[in-house]
């Protein structure tokens, strides 16, 4: 299709109680920046049912108009409906790039839209900029299981449209200023929606220690010193959303339970972050554990090998420097 | 039932490493694989058939004449057919491109094999890592899709229930037939094959579909120039730097500190 | 054989501060990893002093001081011994190699490597295949130091085509109880030169010298590997089959057995079920996990074809075939996690490594099995089945530590002399360590016993280095 504008949309995916996704007001931060290059407005698509809280959202931190599709077919995620809503929309008002958080729905949806407009689409992206020379929208993402990095372009194909993983950009600081809200009155019929959900599973809560599936890993090891210790790793976990784990000391010390342990005779880990506090760093830990993106190091004993493989290290007691960093996380994210 | 599972013959991205020197990929040495999650999909396959022995199972990938070695692994676990698309003029597709070739192939296929009910992929390859082409697929045909699929929970007359990965937690979706499934990594592993597969497939013909064969293809469509994006450049990522140390006069100093590293670098 | 050890005072922690300033670790400072191996049910001891060795003059400084002042001397590596070899028994200075990490040189002209002793199997195993090259011995344990290989002489699952660690060590550097450095063996491929004091080192589980640098031959990599895995309705018919391999003129790489019990445990530790538990409707009692190696894919899928056909007649209820990396990956994931997965499910646990001809495996199972019925704990065992060794595990989580102990040394009594009924021996590569001395003893006789100890003598007359190993108690 032809760009009938240079605007940005950022699609903005919605929660069951109708407020937005992160990653949606995220998106807003780099959509501000292509906009103004580009020389277009930001716009941010909302989809949903009661989702005036996400709207809300959108029109306050940045955008310059929310649309806004809010029916009872939109209630649950489905391909079918989305999907129409999304290209009726785009075809309808001709924006120059789209942004799709790379959440689960989003990249269920995302190939399904771009291919019925018939442009391409880069997935999950990590980096946003405009390349100087075409103005066209440089779009970042990792191959190779994250060995290569490639730059993308999509020079004749209108809208441009990528996946971004979520997390990557900040939300933009809320404005006083309010974006205009245009109210679309598109449906669905419900019967078309050829997917039907049978069965939500929650996850229970405390199910089994999910090592392997973590993003933070909060670790103890032997300068826990004993089963409270792990409480002051409790509170850190808590406030960064993080799993408890440990070394086979603490294991072994009966401080706490095998289901936590990390290493060659525990669980195989790679998160994002790994937290490793009071821990050596015996090289049967480090087997289970060295292929995490970020290693941080807290240990009173600045030989200990655990710092070989740390990306960050901090000498020092760790009941000193993680109530500390807890103390710190809270305060930021308040 | 009647099931097509796409498979693609990637690198195994394990093996994969960085040359330090020159800070490029090395690819040599690393060995070809089917992609991991296009055998998770063959083995949902293979579950069904397991149930209704006279289930079909056809599998078809797309890419240079080495991938036929994928094909006879997958005829070696648990296809019935195997399907090589082809040609010079696909190379350089980028998802869209892909996904077009291969729905006309289907097609194709469709003229000798009967009409498909399932049509699985893997989520995602494990090179590209895009996980767009199963649901461009889906697209081209007017199928709908499942995506992130664990298993197949029934595959009864009139829908196919499968059990699926969602943000937080799982969900059972019904879908009627003919349709699209993806598959990410389920609780098993899919089976290995039995020394008198692998014999059987080691002599199995494997047909060649070219460009030329698929009738309606607009060549336009397919190949580098099919391609609405374009990889302007590729680099290796600069590898973290180790061994940071963080001090402070107190231990409070130390852990603003490492907040501001650790959310500098968009880790928290 | 014992002796009266002097205390580690101020002035000898002085002396070996000398040696390796500011390394010196001592009393409660000591990580307390080094008390122990993977079998601390032998018992444990902190050590008084530690030190990270780094070089081999260090190595040999250190122990001069100890031999002057007659304090005892204990090296290890990984720590992933089965016999309590490493432990400090009578306290003294531990020296850990684990630091002495270095692949010094290949010599690829004459197919041989040079590292220090705190190399881990798989760092030399991976680096090897980067040169082209195979390191045959592969003891499950991947991350043991080559040193502690050596020391045990271990083997692991290629013996059956590759022998073990011994038939793979050139020569290597020795500091000798009294800080003396020799050097045994060279980088040839045959000697009649003497005694050979090399292989004297291989095996003595450091009760006669520290290795401090280790030259390893090494093979050309096989360029095609194959797994087959394959399901038996019981374990009778599994073992039995073992034999025929030989005699049908196969040379696979590795023959493992095990039963449904162990591979269930394995594979719930794993959280991943791989290998098939029901073949057409049967349940399947035990399993063979065989590899072969060669030059090419094609002469894989010959011999495979012929191997398959054999089993198939044998009574195999299938044959399944993994020939691509990841499928090999998995098929010897469960293998390699057998101990872990015993460790997570068990509280208290004893094992042997008794080593019998390979014939005589399906006899002695059984027997094992039988005389079990007479206590209270489980048996878990597996196999290296191409070379006669099993591993079998005491297992309990309700017994008293006491009775658990007294039951064990019972039953592993008459296990052991069962084991020499049938012409086999002690330890097949775990070692005797401080676990075994005893049975050792049962099994040898005090001629042999006395020839060890008198060697044990010759190396280290103030009987200063690993005390209480191997031949005698302490």
């Amino acid at each position: 299709m032809e760009a009938k504008t240079k605007d940005l949309w950022v699609f903005v995916e919605t929660k069951e109680d109708g407020s937005a996704k992160n990653v949606g007001i995220e998106l807003l931060s780099p959509g501000r920046t292509i906009a103004d290059k580009q020389g277009g407005a930001l716009v941010a698509l909302v989809v949903g049912c009661g989702v005036d809280q996400a709207v809300e959202e959108a029109a306050t931190h940045g955008a310059d108009k929310v649309v806004v599709v809010d029916s009872e077919e939109f209630k649950e995620y489905s391909t079918d409906a989305y999907a129409a809503a999304l290209t009726t929309l785009i075809e309808k008002y001709g924006p120059a790039s789209v942004l799709i958080g790379a959440t689960p729905n989003g990249r269920d949806l995302g190939p399904r839209v771009s291919c019925r407009l018939n442009t391409g689409l880069t997935a999950d992206c990590t980096g946003l900029d405009v390349d100087d020379e075409t103005g066209c929208v440089c779009w970042t993402r990792p191959a190779f299981g994250g060995n290569l990095m490639a730059v993308i372009m999509c020079p004749d194909h209108r809208p441009q449209m990528g996946t971004v993983r979520p997390g990557v950009f900040k939300k933009p600081a809320a404005s006083g200023q309010k974006a205009e809200i245009v109210h679309e009155d598109f449906h669905f019929p419900a019967e078309d929606i050829r997917t039907k959900l049978l069965e939500n599973i929650q996850e229970a809560a405390d199910e089994l220690v999910d090592l392997e599936g973590a993003d933070i890993i909060v670790s103890g090891g032997r300068g826990v010193g004993g089963p409270e210790g792990f409480k002051v790793l409790q509170e850190l976990c808590d406030a960064l959303g993080a799993t408890l784990g440990c070394s086979r000391a603490a294991v072994d010390a009966g401080w706490i339970s095998h289901s936590h342990q990390v290493g060659q005779t525990g669980k195989t880990v790679g998160p994002k972050l790994y937290i490793a506090c009071g821990i050596s760093g015996a090289i049967q830990h480090l087997a289970g554990m060295s292929s995490s993106d970020y290693i941080v190091a807290i240990n009173k004993d600045a030989d200990a090998p655990i710092f070989g493989v740390a990306d960050y290290g901090i000498v020092g007691n760790l009941f000193d420097v993680v109530p500390a960093l807890t103390a710190e996380i809270k305060k930021r994210k308040a | 039932m009647n099931i097509l599972v796409c498979v693609k013959q990637v690198p195994d991205t394990n093996e994969i490493k960085i040359d330090p020197e020159t800070n490029t990929l090395v690819r040599d040495g690393v060995p070809s694989i089917v992609n991991t999650f296009d055998g998770y999909a063959l083995e949902a396959a293979a579950r069904i058939k397991d149930n209704a022995p006279d289930t079909k199972i056809v599998v078809l990938s797309m890419g240079p004449a080495q991938a036929e070695a994928a094909l006879r692994e997958c005829l070696a676990i648990a296809a019935d057919k195997a399907y090589l698309l082809t040609d010079r003029a696909f190379g350089g597709s980028d998802t869209l491109a892909t996904s077009y070739i291969l729905s006309q192939a289907i097609r194709k296929v469709e003229d000798t094999e009967g009409k498909f009910d399932m049509i699985f992929c893997g989520k995602q390859a494990i090179d590209g890592d895009t996980a767009q082409v199963g649901p461009e697929i889906a697209e081209h045909l007017g199928y709908p899709q499942v995506t992130y699929a664990l298993e197949v929970q029934e595959a009864a007359a009139d829908q196919l229930k499968v059990l699926r990965e969602a943000e937080d937690g799982k969900q059972v979706v019904g879908v009627g037939y003919p349709c699209l499934v993806t598959f990410t990594k389920p609780s098993f592993d899919p089976r290995f094959p039995t020394i008198k597969r692998k014999m059987a497939a080691r002599k199995a013909v494997i047909e060649q579909i070219t460009a030329a064969d698929l009738a309606d293809i607009d060549l336009g469509r397919a190949g580098l120039k099919g391609s609405p994006t374009k990889v302007k450049r590729t680099f290796v990522p600069p590898r973290k730097k180790s061994g940071m140390m963080i001090t402070g006069e107190t231990p409070e100093e130390c852990a603003g500190k490492l907040y501001e590293a650790l959310n500098g670098a968009h880790i928290i | 054989m014992t002796t009266q050890y002097n205390p580690v005072t101020a002035e000898v922690i002085a002396e070996l501060e000398k040696v390796v300033p500011g390394r010196v670790v001592v009393g409660a400072d000591v990580n307390p990893d080094y008390s122990r191996d993977e079998m601390p049910i032998y018992g444990t001891r902190m050590p008084d002093v530690s030190v990270d060795a780094l070089t081999t003059e260090e190595v040999a400084g250190i122990v001069k001081v100890c031999y002057e002042h007659n304090i005892p001397v204990t090296t290890r590596g990984a720590g992933t011994g089965l016999v309590g070899g490493c432990t400090p028994i009578c306290g003294g200075v531990v020296i850990c190699t684990t630091k002495m990490n270095k692949i010094l040189s290949y010599d690829l002209d004459n197919f041989a490597v040079t590292v220090q002793p705190g190399v881990l199997l798989q760092d030399l195993a991976d680096d090897a295949l980067a040169h082209g090259c195979m390191y045959p011995p592969d003891p499950g344990e991947k991350l043991a130091t080559l040193g502690g290989n050596v020391a045990t002489n271990a083997s692991g699952m290629r013996g059956v085509k590759y022998g073990a660690t011994r038939d793979y060590v050139k020569a290597m550097t020795v500091v000798l109880p009294t800080g003396e450095i020799t050097r045994f063996g060279a980088t040839v491929s045959k000697t009649s030169s003497g005694y050979s004091l090399l292989n004297l080192m291989i095996g003595s589980e450091g009760t006669l010298g520290i290795i401090t640098e280790l030259t390893l031959k090494l093979i050309p990599a096989p360029k095609a590997t194959v797994s087959l895995i394959v399901p038996f309705e019981d374990l009778s018919a599994c073992i039995s089959t073992v034999p025929k391999f030989k005699m049908n003129h196969f040379n696979p790489q590795a023959i493992e057995f095990f039963e449904k019990e162990i591979l269930i445990t394995s594979e719930e530790y794993l959280g991943k079920q791989v290998f098939p538990r029901k073949v057409d409707g049967s349940e399947v009692g035990a399993y063979l996990l065989i590899t072969f190696d060669g030059d090419s894919q094609d002469e894989m899928d010959a011999i495979v074809e012929r191997a398959a056909e054999m089993l198939l007649e044998e009574g195999a209820m299938d044959v399944l075939v993994a020939d691509t990396p990841p499928k090999l990956k998995d098929a010897w994931a469960a293998r390699s996690s057998f101990l872990e997965g015993i460790e997570e499910q068990t509280k208290l646990l004893d094992e042997c490594d008794v080593v019998v001809p390979v014939n005589k495996i399906p006899d002695y199972v059984i027997f094992a099995d039988e005389l079990a019925k007479n206590y209270d704990f489980r048996l878990q065992y597996f196999g290296h089945a191409g070379d006669g060794n099993l591993h079998i595990y005491t297992c309990s989580n309700d017994m008293e530590k006491e009775e658990f102990l007294r039951q064990v040394d019972d039953f592993m009594s008459k296990l052991y002399a069962k084991t020499m009924e049938l012409g086999g021996q002690i330890s097949g590569e775990h070692g005797i360590g401080m676990g075994k001395v005893k049975y050792l003893a049962q099994a040898l006789g005090e001629t042999n016993m006395e020839l060890m100890r008198g060697i044990k003598k010759v190396f280290d007359p103030k009987l200063i280095l690993n005390p209480g190993k191997v031949c005698y108690n302490v």
